[in-house]
């Protein structure tokens, strides 16, 4: 009992926490969504170590839903950390817009309950229920603006266009089920290495994996990526841009590499289509965009192209690979969030890219900040970024997809101009307008991130602590 | 009497021999026959009945001219609605303004044939007969809403919107409550919920106080819950059949008539019919789920051997809580719409999921610790 | 012999009457033609010993789900002859995709009669419909069922979110308040002198 218990602890103290704060901040005598928030990021942070801090068996709970190992416990810690420093940036913007509700960090809790049991699935039907309720929270969240009208039309787009992907999934999944006359990932194996891939079993993967490239905003399902990021409060398009990305990076990972692990034959080609279609589309989008949310929206596209290109290659290598590059992304795009996020007049936000002209002379710290994180995000040398893409890309050329990463190396070169206009007209443009002070809490996860993308010469320790880390994921999953 | 299996061993029975089916096919459509002709002359007479006593307790007399004591009154008001012309409005959608109450008085006869009135006196046991009730329950309210929209005219929508939303909110409440009942009995089956109470009024759901039954003393933990829950029944299934004190839909003085304001002649009469079969049905759903169905409440011995036929207790009991009905009707004044609302909504539906969690806290408790031995 | 004229009769009246649904010009009868099919689909549940999901089918699509839709429907004010001009011009997705679904049915359909396809083991058949839901609802997949509970509080979060509003300066009624209130705080008792009044 209490062994079951154990391999499901962060969940339910997730659940528990979350409906409690529910509870708590809806019995007010006054406004507690201050405190909520406050305990939300405890309890997120808390959550974050919990599948590292408990010494517990990797193990299957719920009769075979859940399956926890260090790949989960690995995802956990990155999602929980992004979510709370997610929820970090939100005080201060919508406090300043007087949308300040408690319920934002209850949904943000439940949405990462729903990551939770997305990254630990082992199980068609866990699969689609954590989808649905990380989706669901995320609807909301994005309309959480609710009298903007933008707000309002990002949260609609999101929920039709995702509901539509939860559709194909739940299609895929039924093929799958039909075919192999099992839910469960590892009977799905064991039924598949049985009877090879029929039509069926690659019908469905296939629809698996569209409604899943909704999620990932992978092109060709990304069209509602740029509306959505424009729309939606800009620290929940800073939460949307990290965690839920990786969390469904990480059920694709799973579902290719467990029950499907044996036909790589058959989703690899989906896989690198998929990949080639997101970079080129991503880069190539992003360069007529004038909104700096848009714009990080094509760039968040041709980044999941870029993830999906190790995960093509199927091996050890190529899931760690994914892992760095993804963990990298995350850091680095939260940090350039917590730096959109500044840009505030004395009457409000800006998001255009003109509203940076001269930056760096009205406020040098931030043209700073936000040029190494832009230089990250191209992937020059030291700079973090460019071994996110090192880690990425050399799986995919140990297993012979030279091609691909050839594509990925000229998306990425596109891509840079877009960023480097972002540097020029920071520092070569005349200023036009002064940003009011920033708070303390934005400038402080602002800095942690650059700080994290700059000096990986200076910590190898750390670094090789977190590529071990990511590599006993990636066995781990291999070991399943 | 064996309980008859399910329908849809039946349907298969029948189907294996061809001369089987004919006649299985004629028995039921008796029984069928039987049980509508008795609801029919029991409508009847408890019109009058409501009548009657609503008029004593305003201290009038009541009708009183035609036949004796004016029992014939029903019969006379009946052929009226026969004769008269029916009337369709012209803006009206004629087919779905005939068809509304149609529905709505086939949905309350058809709720009957799961209900058993004495030891295997049920036309269909199957096994998940309250399931089929709130089914067909929650069918009835279409036979409504239809009406109201149908006759294209303002008071009757209004009334079959706010009849629809009233009786969709207390469904959600009795739905609830049969809960409780439904872990007490171990079945969805009615017959088995009947017998799981027996005899003796304390083995009663309602009044659970007999510390020798199956679950020794410890039943006194859940009777306060289980009195309260047919409580809670009685008024959902007065808000339920939009009897007073919440018959909004057709409040008087607000609505004229609800949606039965353009009705006129036989279509009203189906309409009037439907509602009164759905008390007598919600009034036999207490008996059955609360009150012990057909048992006795104390042990009657009659002279030369002689039982007291189970009907009788049944019968007995589903016209005392009619007599309830209408004595509320008489009495208790009118709820106002967003009162009636926040009763099922807020104070119901809470005070009923808790009960539902209590009970079967208690039942998973009996059967791990032994309480039922 | 009744099974067979049963399942046709059903059966073509759930076909039937889901043409309607699309077909049909006033959308109120679209609404009664869906609660049609539902119905009919219930019947065809029965006919394969599948009561239990027949009945839920009942209660929870035609009694809850199909009055919302008939509650939105008729409260609609939307021109349909003018909607149904779009009809021609998405003719063509919308022949496209049903076209795709035909094809991936009779897919389907075909692997199943080669015997490539697997079948689920029924369970006992001694156990009632209950009892094999009871197992797998609240035994086997008990931890999807609890998190599918927490997906509807999710849904009812946002519900409230984003629609509640409190608004400034409406009467509402406070029935704590009201039940609180005692003689005391309600009636004053004041004895008047004759010839004073009140002052």
């Amino acid at each position: 009992m209490f062994q079951t218990l154990s391999t499901f602890l962060p969940e339910l103290f997730l659940a528990l926490s979350a409906s409690l704060l529910l509870g708590f901040g809806l019995s007010k005598t006054n406004d507690r969504s201050v405190i909520v928030r406050y305990i939300s990021v405890g309890v997120l942070v808390v959550f974050a170590f919990m599948g590292y801090v408990l010494d517990r068996p990797d193990g299957v709970s719920f009769s075979g839903l859940l399956f926890n190992n260090d790949f989960s416990d690995f995802l956990k810690a990155i999602i929980g950390l992004s979510a709370a420093a997610a929820l970090m940036l939100s005080k201060n913007y919508f406090q300043k817009e007087s949308l300040d509700r408690y319920e934002f960090s209850v949904l943000t809790l439940y949405a990462v309950l729903g990551m939770s049991i997305m990254v630990s699935a082992n199980n068609l039907l866990a699969m689609y229920i954590g989808i649905e309720m990380q989706s669901l929270a995320l609807y909301i969240l994005a309309a959480f603006n609710r009298d903007s009208l933008r707000a309002s039309e990002a949260g609609l787009k999101y929920f039709v266009l995702g509901a539509l992907s939860s559709g194909l999934l739940l299609y895929g999944a039924s093929l799958i089920y039909g075919f192999t006359g099992s839910l469960d990932f590892e009977t799905i194996r064991a039924s598949i290495a049985l009877t090879g891939p029929t039509t069926g079993i690659i019908a469905g993967m296939v629809f698996l994996l569209c409604g899943l490239a909704f999620k990932i905003s992978a092109a060709p399902f990304h069209m509602w990526t740029p509306d959505v990021y424009e729309g939606s409060p800009t620290p929940v398009t800073g939460f949307f841009a990290a965690a839920p990305k990786l969390a469904a990076m990480a059920i694709i990972t799973r579902l290719l590499i467990v029950p499907f692990g044996d036909i790589i034959g058959q989703w690899q080609q989906v896989i690198v289509v998929l990949a080639v279609l997101s970079m080129v589309v991503g880069a190539l989008g992003a360069i007529m965009q004038t909104n700096i949310k848009r714009l990080m929206a094509y760039s968040s596209i041709a980044n999941m192209g870029y993830a999906l290109v190790p995960l093509a290659a199927g091996t050890v290598a190529g899931v760690q690979g994914m892992l760095v590059f993804m963990t990298i992304y995350i850091i680095t795009v939260i940090g350039v969030f917590a730096i959109i996020l500044q840009m505030r007049l004395r009457n409000g936000m800006v998001e255009q890219v003109s509203d940076l002209s001269g930056l760096s002379k009205s406020n040098p710290g931030m043209a700073f900040g936000l040029t190494m994180l832009m230089v990250s995000l191209i992937g020059i040398p030291p700079w973090l970024g460019f071994f996110g893409k090192l880690f990425a890309f050399v799986p995919a050329v140990e297993a012979g997809l030279l091609w691909l990463v050839v594509v990925a190396l000229v998306a990425s070169v596109i891509s840079a101009f877009y960023y480097l206009r972002i540097i020029k007209t920071m520092w070569f443009d005349e200023p036009n307008r002064e940003f009011i002070r920033a708070p303390r809490t934005t400038r402080v996860i602002a800095i942690a991130s650059i700080l994290l993308v700059i000096p990986v010469l200076i910590l190898p320790g750390l670094s090789g602590a977190a590529l071990g880390l990511a590599d006993s994921a990636a066995q781990a999953l291999f070991a399943q | 009497m064996t309980p008859v299996m399910q329908t849809t061993t039946d349907v298969a029975l029948a189907a294996t021999d061809e001369r089987n089916w004919v006649i299985w096919s004629l028995l039921k459509t008796g029984q069928v026959l039987l049980f509508v002709l008795t609801l029919a002359l029991l409508v009847a007479a408890l019109v009058l009945a409501d009548r009657k006593i609503w008029a004593a307790v305003q201290m009038r007399r009541g009708p009183n001219v035609v036949g004796a004591f004016g029992l014939l009154q029903t019969m006379a008001d009946a052929l009226k609605f026969f004769f008269k012309e029916i009337v369709i409005p012209a803006g009206s959608d004629k087919f779905l303004f005939i068809l509304a109450p149609i529905i709505g008085l086939v949905m309350a006869f058809a709720a009957w044939a799961v209900v058993p009135v004495a030891p295997g006196w049920v036309i269909s046991d199957i096994n998940i007969g309250v399931l089929y009730v709130l089914a067909l329950s929650s069918l009835g309210v279409y036979g409504i809403i239809i009406g109201g929209w149908a006759s294209n005219s303002k008071y009757p929508f209004m009334g079959a919107l706010r009849s629809a939303a009233q009786m969709v909110s207390y469904e959600v409440s009795i739905g609830f409550i049969i809960l409780t009942v439904i872990f007490l009995s171990g079945s969805m089956n009615l017959t088995t919920i009947v017998d799981s109470q027996g005899p003796g009024i304390f083995n009663w759901n309602m009044f659970l106080l007999n510390p020798f039954g199956d679950y020794g003393w410890r039943i006194l933990l859940i009777a306060p819950i289980m009195f309260y829950m047919g409580v809670l029944f009685f008024i959902s299934a007065l808000a339920e059949t939009n009897r007073p004190p919440f018959d909004l839909p057709e409040a008087e003085s607000e609505l004229v008539a609800g949606y039965q304001v353009e009705y006129s002649s036989t279509p009203f009469l189906m309409f009037f019919f439907a509602e009164y079969v759905n008390i007598m049905l919600l009034s036999a759903m207490m008996t059955i789920l609360f009150l012990g169905g057909w048992h006795a409440p104390i042990n009657v011995s009659l002279p030369f051997g002689l039982q007291v036929p189970p009907f009788f207790w049944f019968f007995l009991k589903t016209a005392f809580i009619f007599f309830m009905f209408a004595m509320v009707k008489a009495i208790v004044p009118r709820y106002r719409y967003d009162q009636l609302m926040r009763l099922g909504w807020k104070v119901f539906l809470p005070t009923a999921l808790v009960a539902v969690a209590l009970v079967s806290t208690f039942v998973v408790a009996a059967n791990n610790f032994g309480w039922n031995a | 012999m009744l099974i067979a004229i049963t399942f046709y009769l059903m059966a073509f009246t759930a076909v039937a009457a889901a043409f309607m649904v699309v077909a049909s010009r006033n959308p109120v009868h679209s609404v009664m033609y869906l609660i049609l099919t539902f119905f009919s689909a219930a019947g065809l549940f029965i006919l394969m010993g599948a009561e239990f999901i027949a009945l839920l089918l009942v209660m929870v699509y035609v009694g809850a789900v199909a009055v919302l839709f008939l509650f939105v429907v008729m409260m609609l004010d939307v021109d349909f002859v003018e909607l149904k001009q779009g009809f021609l011009q998405y003719i063509g997705i919308g022949a496209t995709v049903a076209l795709i679904l035909l094809a991936e049915m009779i897919m389907v359909g075909a692997v199943y009669f080669t015997g490539e396809s697997k079948t689920v083991v029924p369970t006992d058949p001694n156990t009632t419909n209950l009892e094999a839901f009871g197992q797998v609802l609240y035994t086997d997949y008990a931890g999807a069922f609890e998190a599918a509970g927490l997906i509807l509080l999710v849904a009812l979060i946002g519900a409230v979110v984003l629609t509640l509003r409190e608004r400034k300066g409406v009467r509402t009624q406070n029935a704590a308040k009201q039940m609180s209130r005692t003689r005391e705080d309600g009636v004053e008792l004041i004895d008047i002198e004759p010839g004073q009044g009140l002052g």
